[in-house]
């Protein structure tokens, strides 16, 4: 039967244009009604190159409905080839035109030959939500642009993460790990951000490896490369946040890799130096201060719920309280997402609960005991909760309405840094 | 003046709804009745005898070329006895959405002011399987009150039968809709008549009419008429009058009791099969 789902946090598989908005000069071309494309374009920083604003979308109505909308996507097709510069162009289909039976495929197929590549995702609502699409796009990338090659380049990796613009951090996270991979000597390969674009994606069949940091987004797509171009991959289910995690991050890709275990060593010890000279700095900060107390709630995707609740366990020595995963993660990762928070230091034990209903997860936070002031780490839904519970909170996840993020991010030795900043920045200001 | 009478003809493919249902609507012209008749199926032939031809232009055709800013005059052509013919026609196969189609028909006739005071019927020719939601389009929103499905003592013009009275019934729990009874288009089969009077009887309804199969009414198709226009001294022009007159006259409204298959199997069984066995011949 049907329900109400309070709070929900994530969008429509055809959310996935903020996919293709994420990799340079590619531009969505949207066959759907004009309501979807103006309702899922909405995010800050998402102008650039292409603007939401400008992607081509056929606008179906009625009429396209009764007699098919397939020739309003093929003149879109043509006239967005005709009159916007990009480098890709990745047709998404909304709910209606799935429904009605258009051939869409067959649309895009008409343009192989042409200057530009032109490749679909079927993004219907109706198929999941937009980690799904995300997925789907990458998909199409694979099956239908990229072509088999023997071609292998030594040492070069791609990684592969989270869902841009869903994750809020998306292109820090990106950077960052690029840079901490690079380190151990490795050549790193991304699509998604900054100079990244089509040939980053020429480049995919030439990695010796793909590294997946997340604990399910984009398990299909580098299953796809590896069938496709042989290329074996690493899934290393928690995004790292802090020196534990990174740590053990950097010493499981260097193990898939065969980089040197003496210059992983090396480049771990560099930055737990500095990362525990900070820590120390401020122990007196962790020690004295009262309102951060022990429980703590996440409230985020698969991604976020698990890494934060490691980093604030395995650093900072917090307890976790029950946490929520929010991203209705296909039934098929639970398990093995769930027993995650099983594995933390000291023994400790984290409850999570897969909840997309936000009423639900409110009620459990209310009725729970802290011992204290709650600290909530979660999305702005979370904002009101905690404060009529006298907590803490952070905004860390979708959706994020009292922050501004240019290229910040929480993942690496100086991410948890950040991290630990900005958790502790909303403790200090309690009393002032 | 009375409330229109809106009805809405359903039936297996082929069955002869269209047929049927301009021949019934030819004897309620002679009975002086004002009757509109819109044809609810992509291949537009539901007007075709009482206009002497497919001479009508689709509404969807009309709006795909014209746009929706169109007059009633365009898209409604007057055929045998005043009779006004609407076909809503539909997207070319393979493509598009023909369920679609029909609601947007009908809310143009609608918007477009189809439906006048002067009017006694409207019939909607729905075709043969009700496969969405559009199509019991005439059923929903409290369009056609009244249901008759034509059916023949073949089987599976028995299970597209059984299978429309679930829609009906589906419909009938929140709006007004109801089951008239069930038309007999004979196809001359073993004991046709005592079978649909006990398949009726099971859906809890009755058989209306009983129309026997007579190769006039497919000599007036070859000539683009209806028999009573085009035979009217014929025996099979008196049953279509007689099949008005029942229309006219019913007041048996239900709601349907839809069978399980077993249960239709089983009265199959019992009237269809049971000459077999000793009657068989090559």
């Amino acid at each position: 039967m049907a329900k109400l789902l309070d709070k929900q946090r994530y969008k429509c598989a055809l959310g996935a244009m903020q996919t293709v908005q994420a990799i340079e000069r590619a531009l969505p071309i949207l066959h759907s009604g004009p309501g979807c494309a103006q309702k899922l374009s909405e995010s800050t920083g998402s102008s650039g190159y292409f603007s939401p604003n400008i992607f081509p979308c056929t606008s179906i109505n009625e009429k396209d409905v009764v007699f098919g909308g397939v020739k309003k996507l093929d003149s879109t097709i043509e006239n967005a080839l005709k009159v916007i510069d990009a480098d890709l162009y990745v047709v998404l289909t909304g709910c209606i035109p799935e429904i009605v039976g258009d051939d869409s495929g067959e649309v895009v197929s008409r343009y192989e030959g042409s200057k530009k590549p032109v490749i679909y995702a079927p993004t219907a609502g109706f198929k999941g939500n937009n980690y799904k699409g995300h997925e789907q796009v990458v998909n199409a990338i694979i099956n239908q642009y990229l072509q088999k090659t023997e071609e292998k380049e030594e040492g070069l990796v791609n990684i592969w993460a989270d869902v841009p613009y869903q994750d809020l951090f998306w292109l820090g996270n990106l950077r960052e790990l690029e840079k901490l991979v690079g380190e151990l000597g490795l050549k790193t390969n991304v699509i998604f951000g900054y100079k990244k674009g089509i040939k980053n994606i020429d480049a995919i069949p030439k990695a010796q490896y793909n590294i997946l940091v997340s604990p399910w987004v984009g398990l299909t797509n580098v299953k796809k490369l590896e069938k496709k171009f042989g290329t074996p991959y690493l899934h290393y289910k928690t995004l790292p946040i802090g020196a534990t995690e990174t740590s053990k991050f950097l010493r499981a890709v260097a193990e898939f890799t065969k980089v040197d275990k003496e210059k992983t060593e090396a480049v771990i010890k560099k930055h737990e130096d500095y990362y525990y000279y900070l820590i120390e700095r401020y122990a007196d900060l962790f020690l004295e201060n009262r309102v951060i107390n022990k429980q703590f709630t996440v409230v985020a995707d698969a991604q976020y719920t698990l890494a934060i609740t490691k980093f604030l366990a395995n650093d900072l020595g917090l307890i976790p309280a029950k946490q929520f995963i929010t991203d209705d993660t296909p039934k098929n990762y639970r398990e093995e997402i769930a027993a995650e928070f099983k594995n933390l230091n000291y023994d400790i034990n984290a409850e999570v609960a897969f909840e997309t209903d936000g009423f639900k997860i409110h009620e459990e936070i209310k009725n729970h005991d802290y011992h204290g002031y709650p600290l909530v780490l979660g999305g702005y839904y979370e904002k009101e909760i905690t404060e009529s519970l006298k907590g803490n909170y952070l905004n860390i996840s979708w959706p994020v309405q009292n922050k501004v993020v240019f290229d910040s991010f929480y993942v690496g030795y100086s991410g948890g840094i950040r991290l630990i900043e900005d958790i502790y920045t909303v403790a200090v200001q309690r009393f002032n | 003046m009375s409330e229109i009478r809106q009805i809405a003809i359903y039936g297996k493919g082929g069955i002869g709804k269209s047929t049927t249902t301009q021949n019934l609507t030819a004897g309620l012209v002679e009975h002086g009745k004002k009757v509109m008749v819109v044809g609810c199926d992509p291949k537009a032939d539901s007007t075709r005898l009482l206009l002497g031809g497919l001479a009508q232009k689709t509404v969807l055709d009309t709006i795909r070329e014209e746009g929706e800013d169109i007059s009633l005059d365009r898209i409604l052509k007057e055929g045998y006895g005043g009779t006004k013919c609407v076909e809503s026609g539909g997207p070319e196969p393979g493509v598009g959405c023909a369920g679609r189609g029909i609601i947007t028909s009908i809310n143009m006739l609608e918007n477009l002011g189809a439906y006048t005071d002067e009017l006694d019927y409207v019939f909607y020719d729905v075709l043969g399987d009700v496969v969405c939601g559009g199509f019991a389009m005439p059923i929903r929103e409290g369009k056609a009150k009244e249901i008759y499905i034509v059916a023949s003592g073949e089987m599976m013009a028995l299970y597209a039968a059984n299978n429309i009275s679930k829609g009906i019934q589906r419909y009938a729990r929140t709006g007004g809709v109801r089951l008239g009874g069930i038309i007999c288009n004979s196809r001359n089969v073993d004991r046709e008549y005592d079978l649909l009077r006990a398949f009726s009887k099971e859906l809890g309804t009755k058989l209306l009419y009983f129309v026997p199969r007579d190769n006039v009414v497919q000599h007036a198709e070859i000539n683009k008429k209806t028999v009573i226009e085009y035979k009217p001294d014929s025996n099979q022009a008196q049953e279509y009058r007689n099949l008005a007159q029942a229309v006219i006259e019913n007041e048996d409204f239900v709601i349907p009791t839809p069978m399980t298959q077993d249960r239709l199997e089983e009265i199959l069984m019992e009237y269809g099969m049971m000459e077999l066995a000793d009657d068989y011949k090559i």
